[in-house]
């Protein structure tokens, strides 16, 4: 039984979103005996060396062959096994393309695929593992709920909220080591259902994964200057919770963050949510510039692509000055 | 829509839920239903009309499907998800005429049905789509994933301790061309997949022409057996050979107790009309009514004096 | 309770050791001195003494003995 003291938030805060992928997967096998974990070449990044000691026999690794892991996760799914499967986000979406859109699309083959390291977490290994359109193409498939959670506390949420969730989930997990809190303790998460954490009457943001953080720290620094800012966070971004986009039509502008392209992710979602009405406040995407990135830690790409709540705080400022 | 003529037989039974015991093979009325199954198929590249259907491809596994359908597997139609039947993935999607053909001989599919392959808003697709119910056990076409989607289920059935369930992947030798297929075929052999069959359809063509001018895979055999798997190279047309081939166990004489297994079926694109066989148009062509009554008259012709091919759900299998 | 004793309750609770084992105890000795009870831990002597560890402590803490020295640091002797 997972505890949400503030102790574990913080443990789990300090392994990354991996590490707490891996504390989640200990309370797959309580919540159904028939779970199988896969995972190609990465169960030790994924957390999962408890989970391997304590159950070897659920623990498959398929190694460094994505596409055979997607095609095994489906013939298992489908004869009835519980099954997650972890590779890097990279390969997840781009990879085994074709084996998501057709088992975990098409045939609704009921698969948890994680996406480890998402955005720019791995930024040092280069472009070939920074993710920047893995939401945008899980996007465009039907029939994939896309979940990314804030903190780490939100990852053993939604890996628990996954397993029992019927129907495929792509899993994104970002962030490094001491992965900023959001929430210290347990909280109500429901797959689909966005969460307000703050309130503010100017300008309302939208965020996802790590920038629901990024989000709170930059509407802080805003308040200080008198502008007064709501904070969501969309964890999940398909189904999109559009009840609470249409929630901040009242703001005077809408801004949307996430560590993943400005193209086709979160910020497209909302957008075309929006698309059809007259009357709605101009939107602001922050997220990835749409290009490549030249391998570096992730706090200098994060500075590089303006994700830090410094320069968030800036860049919704300056968007702000003019549609006011 | 083309009129599918029925045929009449009698079919053998056997005990419900019970392993059937091994016993010869048929081989007359294997070949029968390999004719009947022919003669659906192009029925049906005849009802698509300028669609057209990938006939050859389908042809060349007939002799596969009849004596699999007819003799190695173990289902039973009116309990088709049952846990003890075995599975059969159709990885070269492409071949779906003859496996619709073959669903219908075995009692899955109504005879009338096959008319309406390819027609808008039906069932029978140019590609299978799942309905396991129906015997489709998963959607096929983009090639190179049924093999996968043959080691998950292999898994899912050896975790649950059933070693009575075999899991049969048909595939293509283009399609072999994959490399998910290698990816398959390694992860196979390492999880010791001995309830795992996989059969290559060595037509020695694909859409282009030739495999080998086009990719040349080579001795495939060889490359089978070099990722640790039991390998049988039969002639695809002969149905006691594919009989001894596909109702051999994996733990027989010669071979390793946990490996799965590769049959190599040498076949003939377009088997079974003169005008189709390695024909490199026959990959996906259009019948007019003149072809067809030639190719339907070829059949009539190659025809046994008896026995008479199966009726359709006449040859269940438990 | 002491500086030391709440010190050792931690090891106590986090790995489940005899106190008499605690001062050769190093990270990786033991099964559960692992990652995730390395994290653990830490977690909880930063609940139990009110302080925030830095990143490069928590990798420095390899045994009982040199996470004794490493908490004077932050003002907590032991």
């Amino acid at each position: 039984m997972i505890a949400y003291t503030r102790a574990n938030t913080r443990a789990w805060s300090m392994l990354g979103s991996s590490g707490a992928f891996g504390v989640a997967a200990m309370e797959l096998p309580e919540l159904d005996s028939n779970v199988a974990i896969l995972t190609a070449d990465l169960a030790f990044f994924s957390g999962l060396d408890r989970f391997k000691a304590k159950y070897p026999e659920r623990l498959f690794n398929l190694g460094i062959a994505e596409q055979n892991m997607l095609g095994v996760a489906a013939g298992m799914a489908k004869e009835g096994l519980k099954v997650f499967a972890t590779t890097y986000a990279t390969f997840a979406s781009a990879r085994c393309c074709d084996q998501v859109r057709v088992n975990m699309g098409h045939m609704h083959a009921d698969i948890k695929l994680v996406g480890l390291a998402a955005g720019l977490s791995v930024g040092i290994l280069g472009a070939t593992h920074i993710s920047i359109e893995d939401v945008a193409i899980m996007r465009a498939i039907p029939n994939i709920t896309i979940v990314c959670p804030a903190d780490c506390t939100a990852t053993v949420k939604a890996t628990v909220a996954a397993a029992r969730h019927k129907g495929p989930v792509y899993l994104r997990l970002s962030g490094v080591q001491n992965n900023p809190t959001v929430y210290q303790g347990d909280f109500e998460f429901t797959i689909g259902k966005a969460i307000r954490l703050r309130e503010g009457g100017d300008i309302a943001i939208i965020a996802t994964g790590t920038m629901v953080h990024a989000a709170l720290e930059a509407a802080t620094l805003l308040a200080e200057r008198r502008i007064a800012c709501a904070v969501i966070d969309m964890h999940t971004i398909k189904p999109l919770d559009e009840a609470a986009v249409k929630e901040t039509l009242g703001a005077k502008l809408l801004v949307t963050i996430e560590e993943h392209s400005v193209k086709g992710g979160l910020g497209g979602a909302v957008s075309e949510c929006l698309a059809g009405l007259r009357q709605k406040p101009p939107q602001l995407v922050l997220g990835m510039a749409d290009s490549f990135n030249r391998p570096a830690d992730y706090p200098y790409l994060l500075e590089k692509n303006g994700l830090t709540p410094r320069q968030l705080a800036e860049s919704i400022r300056a968007s702000y000055e003019e549609v006011k | 829509m083309h009129d599918m003529t029925a045929a009449t037989i009698d079919a053998p039974t056997h005990a419900q839920g019970s392993r059937p015991e091994p016993r010869g093979l048929d081989a007359a009325r294997c070949r029968a239903a390999a004719r009947q199954i022919r003669k659906y198929t192009l029925q049906m590249t005849l009802a698509a009309g300028p669609l057209g259907a990938h006939a050859g491809g389908a042809l060349s596994m007939v002799e596969i499907l009849s004596v699999l359908y007819l003799d190695v597997l173990r289902y039973d139609v009116k309990n088709p998800l049952s846990e003890q039947r075995d599975r059969f993935i159709l990885s070269k999607g492409h071949g779906a005429p003859s496996f619709y053909a073959a669903l219908c001989l075995a009692g899955f599919l109504d005879e009338k049905e096959l008319a309406t392959f390819k027609a808008n808003e039906t069932r029978l697709h140019g590609h299978p789509a799942m309905d396991p119910s129906r015997g489709i056990e998963f959607s096929s076409g983009s090639l190179g994933q049924g093999l996968s989607l043959g080691v998950g289920t292999a898994l899912a059935l050896k975790i649950r301790g059933n070693d009575v369930s075999r899991v049969f992947v048909l595939l293509g030798d283009g399609e072999c061309d994959e490399g998910s297929v290698w990816e398959a075929a390694m992860s196979a052999a390492h999880f010791g997949l001995r309830n795992l069959v996989a059969i290559v359809d060595r037509n020695g063509m694909q859409y282009d022409g030739c495999t080998g001018p086009v990719m040349d895979t080579g001795d495939l055999a060889t490359k089978w057996r070099s990722f640790g798997w039991v390998v049988r190279d039969v002639d695809g047309h002969d149905v006691s050979a594919l009989h001894d081939a596909l109702a051999s166990s994996p733990a027989g004489p010669g071979t390793s107790a946990g490996a799965p297994l590769a049959i190599i079926a040498h076949t003939i694109r377009g088997k079974g009309v003169s005008f189709m066989e390695n024909a490199r148009v026959w990959h996906h062509s259009r019948l007019t009514q003149a072809m067809f009554d030639q190719a339907m008259a070829e059949q009539d012709a190659s025809a046994e004096t008896a026995p008479e091919p199966p009726e359709p759900g006449g040859s269940k299998r438990p | 309770m002491t500086n030391l004793e709440k010190y050792t309750k931690a090891f106590v609770d986090a790995f489940d050791v005899p106190p008499s084992e605690l001062p050769t105890l190093a990270y990786q000795a033991i099964p559960s001195w692992d990652s995730v009870g390395h994290m653990g831990l830490m977690a909880v002597l930063e609940e139990a003494f009110g302080i925030t560890l830095e990143i490069d402590d928590v990798i420095d803490f390899s045994s009982f003995a040199k996470g004794q020295e490493l908490l004077k640091k932050y003002s907590v002797e032991l």
